[in-house]
């Protein structure tokens, strides 16, 4: 139905895409694999005609297309619902809903009517937020299913799903997974970009893989691929195995984070923890149950209103700077909202904690100095950029070790990470955990939540499992899988809570 | 975009070490970017002296340059301090209102009797103080700077009017060398108050580009969530930057009523728009996140010069407000082209 053959394009002296063909046909899931700046989204670009390539042919049904933007793409039939969330986070849902021109009755829109178009597209997705909210209200994952029902909304024939779970929980992923599926059975051709290979394994019936512009795995059926050659097939090398998470090198009364009774209203009930230095704890729950307020309460941006938490030096955070300031550190897989200024430097961004926000190295530190030093942090990282350059120009992997270089440039001894690899390639996760590892070896708390289960066995040396703001479990060594942890995050969810104590 | 300051002569011996340490690399970013940011809009204020001169001779004379100059000083001054506040995505519209205020109040000390000098670092004091509660205003109630300062700017010009009882100020002591120091003729035949001026702009400049405040200001202009997240004092900055925007209107309303001699509450009407235009000809942009002192005072002299060259051309005094709008929308639009241009050509990559 939609096929690109031959295609070309490169940016300054970067070959993005070397003779790229992909075929996509009614009826099928599609999948697109690939590591950051292996020319996914350049190829993404180009069919859905916001890029124009420099060589080769993108056809619909037999005749060359040309879109000159995402509205005409619709038009033709081919919608994108890409990696960063597009939606008006001022306008209502319904608003949301209809971006080009919402249906009208006597030349007033008519809320009614799209309430009926739109009633059974979210009915699909299992999404059911009130019509006249706020969407900048709703949270993360709704606001992108909200997205791909817009694309289903134009009742496309090609349907352009870049990374559409990064920020979704597994549920809801699950949801999306089916009806994706659903959508190829009824005739739709799909493309779908994710990194998650073992939803890829589920979902699709097709699989490319792309390496450096090229492509290294045209359209085989996913039967007949195993997850080992996929990931041979992207990384070039076949795929180091994680190494099974260290023993905790408890150290007797060394740094210490220590949460006692902690309630804060709405979010969290009694919960105690206590890690060690050198421990990577987990925390893990369904979508709003606690387990991010529990990084809040240790970051200091949500203050218990009974209860105590006690960082190493002995203080209770009392606001996000003090938190900095005492050293904690928060890393977010949010990076441009949370982590970056991309629009700066890197040496800027390396050095806005330590210097700005915990205000080392005085008013008017040398330039050179800074500079210097931001080069050494990229370089123990390996981050490949220079430091010179603005972050905007990194890829996501590497932007995200900018943010751990920020972080580390501050010296925390605690660590809170949410979802740190959200959104990169597989090589630059596996990077970045063995940054996390070394820095609990070197005796650093570390706390993690992640909507990768896979991330929190492989990392963690054991996972406290929350529901409805209390504490259900804690799954280590040998039970900490992700069967069970995911059992353990969803058994008897909706039941009532149960007033229970935390260990 | 970071703002690249002329380097000073310690720094420069810095990057020649880095060169020669590291060598290509640190050579990069020099190549890609050969030219500061101010490069552009210092370069139209020359042309543009150059080219009114060229048909006016007589503009070119040192005297009128100085003449034009010194009337540049006073929105100058508050488009410097004005590029702080734009930078942090904030807006100061208070500050017409605090020069004519603050040339009241010191009008009227002085003629109470307090010595001018005095009553000089009163207003400086007021000034930043009122600056600091548009801040803290704006902080504690979660508003925007654009609406609280529209409200005080409104605010400090009826103090200045009620407490001048709408009419000058005159009868001072203008004897005082108070009057001649800041007002007259000035250091080797300049005018005192452009000395002022000059320093402020190399001041700022330093602060802007080099200081720990000023990097908070771009950071939390750039960022704000990250800013917080990455515990910057984000309150007590955005309060430092508008009392200091305050300070140089304050700095401004000392340096007038030297001048002047006079307090003329309906004085400055408009100033803090020419201000942010000003500021936003000479490379700042609403969106924050980066700026140039010296760009906005460049940016001023421009406005500056145009006005002073409309009377050499003997346009009408009635169509200069709108040959200044023109320039304006000109400036304004011409400055971002000339730097989308610029980029292209350094960067030639997709982000």
């Amino acid at each position: 139905m939609l096929v690109a053959s031959g295609l070309v394009k490169h940016y300054g002296g970067v070959t993005a895409l070397d003779g790229v063909g992909i075929t996509l046909d009614a009826g099928e899931v599609h999948a697109l694999v690939g590591e950051n700046g292996a020319g996914k989204s350049t190829l993404v670009k180009i069919m859905s005609g916001v890029v124009r390539p420099e060589g080769g042919t993108v056809e619909l049904d037999g005749a060359p297309v040309r879109f000159a933007d995402a509205r005409q793409a619709a038009a033709q039939g081919v919608a994108i619902v890409s990696q960063e969330l597009m939606t008006y986070d001022d306008l209502t849902v319904l608003e949301n809903l209809f971006p080009y021109g919402a249906p009208r009755r006597g030349g007033l829109v008519s809320t009614r009517e799209m309430r009926r178009l739109a009633g059974p597209v979210l009915a699909e997705l299992g999404l059911d937020p009130p019509p006249h909210a706020r969407v900048g209200e709703l949270p993360l994952a709704d606001r992108q299913l909200l997205e791909i029902s817009r694309a289903l909304l134009q009742e496309p024939r090609v349907l352009i799903l870049d990374e559409p779970t990064s920020a979704l929980p597994r549920d809801a992923a699950a949801r999306l997974a089916a009806v994706t599926r659903r959508l190829a059975e009824r005739g739709l051709a799909v493309l779908y970009i994710s990194h998650f290979l073992e939803e890829v394994m589920r979902v699709a019936t097709r699989v490319t893989v792309l390496r450096d512009g090229r492509v290294v795995l045209a359209g085989e059926p996913v039967a007949d691929v195993g997850l080992d050659s996929l990931v041979t097939a992207m990384l070039g090398q076949p795929a180091r195995h994680p190494a099974p998470a260290a023993a905790a090198p408890r150290r007797p009364g060394g740094a210490a984070v220590a949460l006692t009774g902690v309630t804060v209203p709405g979010r969290l009930g009694e919960v105690s923890l206590t890690a060690a230095g050198g421990e990577i704890v987990g925390v893990a729950g369904l979508q709003g149950s606690g387990h991010l307020a529990v990084l809040d309460v240790v970051c200091g941006r949500a203050r218990p209103s009974s209860g105590s938490v006690r960082l190493p030096g002995g203080r209770s955070p009392r606001s996000a700077r003090h938190a900095v300031t005492q050293g904690v550190a928060y890393i977010s897989g949010d990076r441009k909202g949370r982590g970056l200024m991309v629009d700066k430097t890197l040496w800027e961004n390396i050095t806005s904690v330590s210097w700005l926000g915990q205000g080392r190295g005085g008013l008017m530190p040398r330039r050179s100095g800074l500079v210097d030093r931001s080069r050494g942090r990229l370089e123990r990282l390996r981050v490949r950029g220079d430091v010179h350059a603005r972050a905007s120009n990194l890829s996501g992997g590497n932007q995200q070790k900018v943010v751990f270089a920020k972080w580390l440039d501050a010296d925390p001894a605690v660590l809170a990470l949410d979802d740190p690899t959200r959104g990169v390639d597989v090589g630059a996760r596996s990077e970045v955990h063995d940054i996390v590892r070394g820095l609990a070896a070197e005796g650093k708390v570390v706390f993690i939540a992640s909507s990768d289960l896979a991330e929190l066995v492989e990392l963690c040396h054991r996972v406290v499992v929350l529901q409805h703001g209390r504490i259900v479990g804690t799954l280590d060594g040998d039970r900490l899988t992700e069967p069970e942890l995911s059992l353990a995050m969803n058994a008897g969810f909706a039941e009532p809570p149960k007033p229970s104590g935390g260990g | 975009m970071s703002v690249r300051k002329p380097a000073a002569g310690p720094a420069s011996e810095n990057d020649k070490d880095r060169n020669g340490r590291h060598g290509a690399p640190a050579r990069r970013p020099r190549l890609r970017r050969p030219v500061p940011d101010e490069a552009g809009v210092v370069g139209v204020l020359v042309l543009l002296v150059l080219g009114v001169g060229l048909f006016q001779p007589d503009f070119l004379r040192t005297g009128n340059l100085l003449t034009t100059a010194h009337n540049s000083v006073y929105v100058g001054l508050m488009a410097c301090g004005m590029v702080f506040a734009l930078a942090m995505r904030e807006v100061d519209l208070s500050v017409g209102g605090m020069y004519a205020m603050g040339i009241v109040v010191g009008a009227l000390l002085i003629r109470d009797g307090w010595n001018p000098w005095l009553a000089a670092v009163a207003v400086l004091a007021l000034s930043a103080f009122v600056g600091a509660l548009n801040g803290a205003v704006t902080t504690y109630l979660r508003l925007p700077s654009f609406i609280v300062t529209l409200a005080t700017s409104m605010l400090l010009r009826g103090v200045g009017l009620a407490l001048a009882e709408g009419k000058q100020i005159t009868d001072l002591p203008q004897e005082h060398a108070f009057f001649s120091v800041l007002g007259g003729d000035g250091t080797l035949g300049v005018p005192n108050a452009v000395w002022v001026f000059v320093l402020a702009v190399v001041v700022l400049g330093v602060v802007f580009t080099r200081t720990r405040f000023g990097a908070r200001v771009r950071a939390i202009g750039s960022n704000p969530e990250a800013a917080e997240f990455g515990g910057m004092p984000v309150t007590r900055t955005r309060i430092a930057a508008l009392a200091l925007s305050g300070l140089m209107a304050g700095l401004a309303a000392v340096l007038a009523l030297a001048f002047f001699i006079a307090g003329d509450p309906t004085i400055g009407q408009g100033y803090e728009l020419t201000a942010i235009a000003a500021a936003i000809i000479g490379g700042t942009p609403l969106k924050g996140g980066t700026g140039s002192v010296l760009g906005a005072a460049a940016g001023t002299l421009i406005l500056g010069v145009v006005t002073a060259a409309l009377v050499f051309f003997e346009v009408p005094i009635n169509w200069t407000t709108f040959a200044t709008g023109g320039v304006i929308l000109v400036a304004v639009g011409a400055a971002p082209l000339l730097r989308r241009v610029r980029d292209l050509r350094s960067s030639g990559r997709n982000p």
